[in-house]
């Protein structure tokens, strides 16, 4: 596990030669022995397609590439960071939230639209992810930023779980979500209860949310 | 975990210790010199008095050495409890024994009389000299590292016993025909850490979570002197490029035109 939590707004990661991580530009806080920041203009893994898919799909966050010998410090903003280890699964998270994340990753974009239709797409737009989300699938670990701190509720098949669309961070594991709407005449007069869009996440897994109703 | 608030009393409170992250209490009994506007609340007999103010001048005299910028600084007098804080900010106390501590003058908020407060040669730093406590707030807790060590300038919060700083740039990937069609295109954008402090030696470097500084306080002004730092007066003509060429910059064209 490269990431090792230093307190709950700074992770520490160790990088050795042959191995690259890939973080957000201007993360890095303090760095020992001889370490390479690249920025890295594909957003990322994966060839010149890969880079297209991103831009077009908005999901292209500035990324560098980490590369060398000795140990980095991250952190960002004064955000919260959460270190998610990921055990083959596919993590789904906005690419903007990603502080740093291991090369051995991979590196994806899921349409939200192939996810629920119309409803998905509508959903894209409530919760801030847009059309189109970032996948990192396989073994390693994932620092994640997040507005306040980050809990972490299981979704098990008996038990979905609804969240705010603004406090969701990310999710794991094989989870369907989608937008339900709890809208009555109420909301219409201007008397709603402000709860009226909430995201069911129902399977298998796990779904990260934060401590604020603030996007990052 | 408690559920309600804790409620603390003059007797609860702690001595010299965090309240929590963002709230320390200092057990007065005597003096400490504290920055303008940090102190919430007191118990007990406590007086506020300007530094420069009367009686107050042989202190200034012993562990204040900056009287440049002295207004921005109050004495705290009496016995008590008073409890310190900085715009949410994590906060923390600090034991210098004998020893020397540089940091960014908007992240101290108090210390013992028993330190001497002095400018750095740095400019926007102070420095702290002799043994006793302190108390710094930070962007996100404190984190200690060792030297060698290289630090983003916005996330450094101050150094102990080692020697100051200097700047280290990393250019290595403007390198080569690309890297010089980088360079000055700025096609592919700049990583963001080009540029960082590098400490060597012995000591201790202080860094704080995020890259988000804090607002800086004024340190005064030192002597327009011939050979200080920030004084004013330039030893010579600045010769050549004196800015590092960043991503995006014409960078030496200008130059090699004879512009």
């Amino acid at each position: 596990m490269p990431f090792r939590e230093i307190n709950s707004k700074m992770v520490e990661a160790l990088v050795q030669p042959g191995q690259r991580l890939f973080s957000q530009r201007g993360a890095m806080i303090a760095y020992t022995g001889d370490v390479r920041f690249t920025p890295n203009s594909q957003g990322g893994q994966g060839g010149l397609m890969s880079m297209i898919g991103r831009r077009v799909a908005n999901e292209a966050t500035p990324l560098m590439t980490v590369e060398g010998a000795g140990s980095v410090m991250f952190g960002h903003g004064g955000h919260h960071v959460e270190v998610i280890n990921l055990d083959g699964d596919t993590l789904c998270v906005e690419a903007d939230r990603l502080l740093a994340f291991d090369g051995t990753l991979e590196q994806g974009t899921l349409f939200l639209g192939s996810d629920g239709g119309v409803m998905g797409m509508v959903r894209g737009q409530v919760t801030g992810q847009g059309l189109f989300t970032t996948t990192l699938k396989g073994k390693g670990s994932v620092a994640v930023m997040a507005h306040g701190g980050i809990v972490q509720l299981p979704v098990t098949p008996d038990r979905p779980v609804h969240v705010d669309p603004q406090a969701y961070v990310a999710h794991f594991g094989d989870v369907r979500n989608k937008l339900s709407t709890a809208l009555g005449w109420r909301d219409m007069v201007g008397r709603g209860s402000g709860e009226g869009f909430q995201l069911e996440l129902s399977g298998n897994g796990a779904v990260f949310v934060q401590a604020s109703e603030e996007k990052l | 975990m408690t559920t309600a608030p804790q409620v603390m009393d003059v007797t609860t409170l702690p001595s010299n210790d965090n309240v929590n992250n963002y709230t320390f209490c200092v057990d007065l009994n005597g003096q400490w010199f504290l920055q303008k506007g940090k102190m919430i609340a007191y118990y007990g007999q406590i007086e506020f008095n300007g530094v420069g103010h009367g009686h107050l001048d042989r202190l200034v005299a012993t562990s204040f050495h900056s009287p440049l910028h002295a207004a921005d600084w109050v004495v705290a007098e009496g016995s008590g409890k008073m409890l310190l804080a900085d715009r949410a900010f994590d906060v923390n106390s600090f034991d210098l024994e004998d020893g020397n501590l540089t940091v960014r003058s908007g992240n101290l908020l108090a210390f013992e009389p028993s330190l001497s407060l002095k400018q750095s040669i740095i400019p926007g730093f102070l420095t702290l000299i002799g043994t006793g406590k302190f108390v710094a707030a930070s962007n996100g807790k404190v984190h200690f590292v060792e030297p060698p060590v290289r630090v983003d300038p916005q996330a450094l919060v101050g150094w102990a016993d080692c020697p100051s700083p200097c700047h280290h740039y990393d250019h290595g990937y403007l390198k080569g025909v690309l890297g010089g069609l980088r360079a000055m295109t700025g096609i592919g954008g700049a990583s963001g850490e080009e540029h960082q402090f590098e400490f060597v030696g012995s000591g201790t470097v202080l860094i704080q979570s995020t890259e988000v500084l804090m607002a800086e306080q004024a340190t005064g002004a030192v002597p327009h002197e011939a050979g200080v730092p920030g004084g004013g007066q330039h030893g010579g003509q600045h010769g050549g490029q004196q800015t590092p060429q960043l991503p995006g910059q014409l960078g030496s064209l200008q130059r090699r035109f004879g512009l």
